[in-house]
């Protein structure tokens, strides 16, 4: 059964999700430009993740609580906003590329060339929803366009036309072409971390559409990495290669950040090498406070060149969402309480959500900073993820057969699901749900796959059969109708949790 | 935005023999393409090894292919270097050489990543590349490809199958 708080974390994202076209209402980060974790493609993308894992670990059953959600995730993930960024950031000029800036050129196709971590979320995105909801929406042509023409500026439509598997291919090729040692983000900037939404992406593409391309790039990757080493002097991921002199650079500040986004996502593939480091690593980032709370060491950006960098580092954020999925039940709850002492939660419009706040520490010293994609994204992200979540996620897949299952597809916005699961040897679907009274909608449910007769209660009360055409009463005020081959339950006025069973 | 085809194999340059090439110099045979250069450490002395075993476990269906290697450091190695190299570590392979822009041409129609790496002298100087294997029909299409992670197992499994099965009109499973 979710709790109040992650309900909270799904309601918030949702709300993100309906925001209407170019407003980014909370998600604005410190930076500008889109550079850096301040760019909405990260809260898109792990929003996305977050439902992914939600879906599949918590609310089977109920892929219409998802659904529409993530279409809507992707759809601002291709607007221009988004991705424009790389117009600017793909002619090199940045301390790690500056020498090559004669050989690059402005591009305004945002996958075609380096730029990992956009490229891999659109690509893990739309597979990602494919796999979970059985819809090919995306592997039609052109299905994941990026397109942007301005009456302002003039010329011609800047159009370029992708789909899933265009995308993935695309991806796949330019991993080969640079000895599987992974695609840059930056021009030149190899980082270990970004490739691993790719290597997501292939193994969905794998599931979906058959290959083997997951294991042959996994494989490759380990061995290209080899010979640079995954971990630096201390122990820690080295954050990136850099392309051209095929060196690395390590994690020489200890950033949170460098071991918490990359160890959580390549748990995926790699689990046994994460865990057998998680320990000490996680040990030396962790900073220990008062009545159980956890924080994050705070540590300086490496000196660069030129003005200081104004960025989210998400270090609380990643750092939590590691021990999610390293099941480190202790840290990630003293990490919370430290969250929900420290860095004033919010509910807005039934959403749970962590406001922006740059100051680094209250007058007490403690850790107070917080940017958009840890306090929208990342916190609901290690709330909802259970043990292993992405690592169940991709070397557990489901079986097409649930595809054929009882399950939720349609959830009218007023209604919030607590838990949804089909048992397949009781043949019994059970649901709680309960109904928001700040929405304006019907209250209703679609359930699919119940055959033509199923038995219906609510709350433990007798079962009743509803199998004809007309409306149903199973009482308590919920009452059941049909939709084709669909039942549609109106759930009753009233914010009580209620507890369904159906027997198809 | 991409190619059906993820690579258009194409090259032209000079065998290990003195002797002017291209991809369809060998049309009539299967092909078998690694990119790599002679003074190359570890990556290629490897892949040759094991090249040369699974084209001896192959039997007689392995004159059906014919293997090439192309050097990503046509300025250290000329046909000569190529052939001496070679005859000592594959003698069944094929060197290939030619200019810089052959060169860069032959990568590029590959999509192979190969850079040269600044070291203390000018002789000494290393290359990195990408180590994989391209299996080419002899109608001079690509067929499939074999990443350096595969086993040696893998690649005489790849390859038999790839040979026993015949051209067809549509690229193999790759591995």
């Amino acid at each position: 059964m979710l709790t109040a708080e992650q309900i909270g974390h799904l309601r918030h994202f949702d709300n993100l999700s309906r925001q209407l076209p170019n407003d980014w209402s909370l998600m604005q980060g410190k930076g500008i430009g889109q550079d850096d974790f301040g760019g909405y493609r990260f809260q898109l993308a792990y929003m996305a993740y977050a439902l992914a894992l939600t879906h599949v670990h918590r609310l089977p059953a109920a892929p219409g609580a998802f659904k529409a959600t993530f279409e809507r995730l992707i759809e601002k993930m291709l607007s221009p906003e988004v991705w424009m960024y790389w117009r600017d950031t793909s002619r090199g000029g940045a301390v790690f590329n500056a020498h090559l800036v004669d050989q690059l050129k402005e591009e305004w196709d945002p996958v075609v060339r380096d730029n990992i971590m956009y490229s891999a979320y659109v690509q893990s995105m739309a597979l990602l929803y494919h796999y979970l909801f059985d819809d090919d929406r995306y592997t039609l042509p052109g299905a994941l366009t990026f397109a942007h023409w301005s009456f302002f500026w003039g010329g011609a439509e800047r159009r370029f036309e992708y789909d899933e598997n265009s995308l993935n291919e695309h991806i796949y090729w330019q991993m080969v072409e640079n000895g599987y040692v992974g695609v840059a983000c930056e021009p030149n900037c190899i980082f270990q971390i970004c490739n691993q939404p790719a290597i997501l992406g292939f193994r969905l593409h794998d599931l979906i559409h058959g290959g083997t391309r997951a294991s042959e790039v996994t494989r490759a990757y380990e061995q290209a990495w080899q010979q640079f080493g995954r971990l630096d002097a201390n122990g820690h991921y080295n954050m990136m290669l850099l392309q051209d002199g095929r060196a690395v650079l390590p994690n020489a500040q200890r950033m949170p950040w460098v071991d918490a986004w990359c160890g959580a996502l390549m748990n995926m593939w790699n689990r046994d090498f994460v865990r057998t480091h998680y320990p000490k690593q996680i040990n030396e980032l962790l900073q220990h406070g008062e009545a159980g709370a956890l924080s994050v060491h705070v540590n300086e950006r490496p000196e660069t060149p030129g003005p200081r960098v104004v960025a989210d580092s998400c270090d609380f954020g990643w750092v939590a969402t590691w021990a999610s999925e390293m099941g480190d039940a202790d840290t990630l709850r003293g990490l919370l309480t430290h969250a929900d002492r420290y860095m004033t939660p919010r509910w807005r419009d039934g959403g749970l959500y962590y406001p922006r706040n740059d100051a680094e520490l209250n007058g007490a010293g403690q850790r107070t900073m917080m940017e958009p994609l840890t306090g929208n994204v990342l916190l609901g992200y290690a709330r909802l993820n259970v043990p292993d979540g992405l690592w169940r996620l991709y070397n557990e897949p489901w079986s097409r057969a649930r595809f054929r299952e009882p399950a939720l597809v349609e959830i009218d916005d007023d209604v919030d699901v607590y838990q949804a699961t089909y048992d397949a040897n009781e043949r019994r679907l059970r649901f709680s749900i309960r109904r928001r009274t700040d929405r304006n909608a019907d209250g209703r449910v679609v359930v699919r796959n119940l055959g033509t007769a199923p038995r219906w209660s609510m709350n433990g009360a007798d079962a009743v059969v509803a199998d004809d055409l007309g409306v149903t009463s199973i009482g308590g005020g919920a009452r059941i109708s049909r939709d084709g081959a669909d039942f549609v339950l109106h759930a009753p006025e009233g914010a009580e949790l209620r507890t369904f069973v159906v027997e198809p | 935005m991409t190619d059906s085809a993820p690579i258009q194999p194409s090259f032209e340059g000079l065998d290990h023999y003195g002797r002017a090439v291209t991809e369809a110099t060998y049309r009539s045979k299967h092909l078998l393409v690694l990119f790599g250069f002679t003074h190359c450490k570890a990556v290629c002395p490897r892949a040759l090894a094991r090249l040369t075993r699974v084209l001896d476990s192959l039997g007689p269906i392995a004159d059906q292919l014919q293997a090439l290697y192309v050097t990503v450091d046509p300025e250290r190695d000329t046909p000569r270097v190529m052939r001496a190299y070679l005859a000592e570590r594959a003698p069944r392979v094929i060197g290939l050489t030619g200019t810089r822009t052959q060169i860069d041409d032959a990568k590029h129609a590959f999509r192979i990543f190969a850079r040269r790496v600044p070291s203390a002298t000018d002789e000494d100087y290393d290359v990195p590349h990408t180590a994989i294997t391209y299996l080419i029909d002899p109608r001079g299409r690509y067929r499939t490809h074999f990443s350096d992670a595969v086993s040696e197992e893998e690649l005489l499994e790849g390859l038999r199958a790839a040979l026993t099965e015949g051209v067809s009109d549509q690229p193999s499973t790759r591995i």
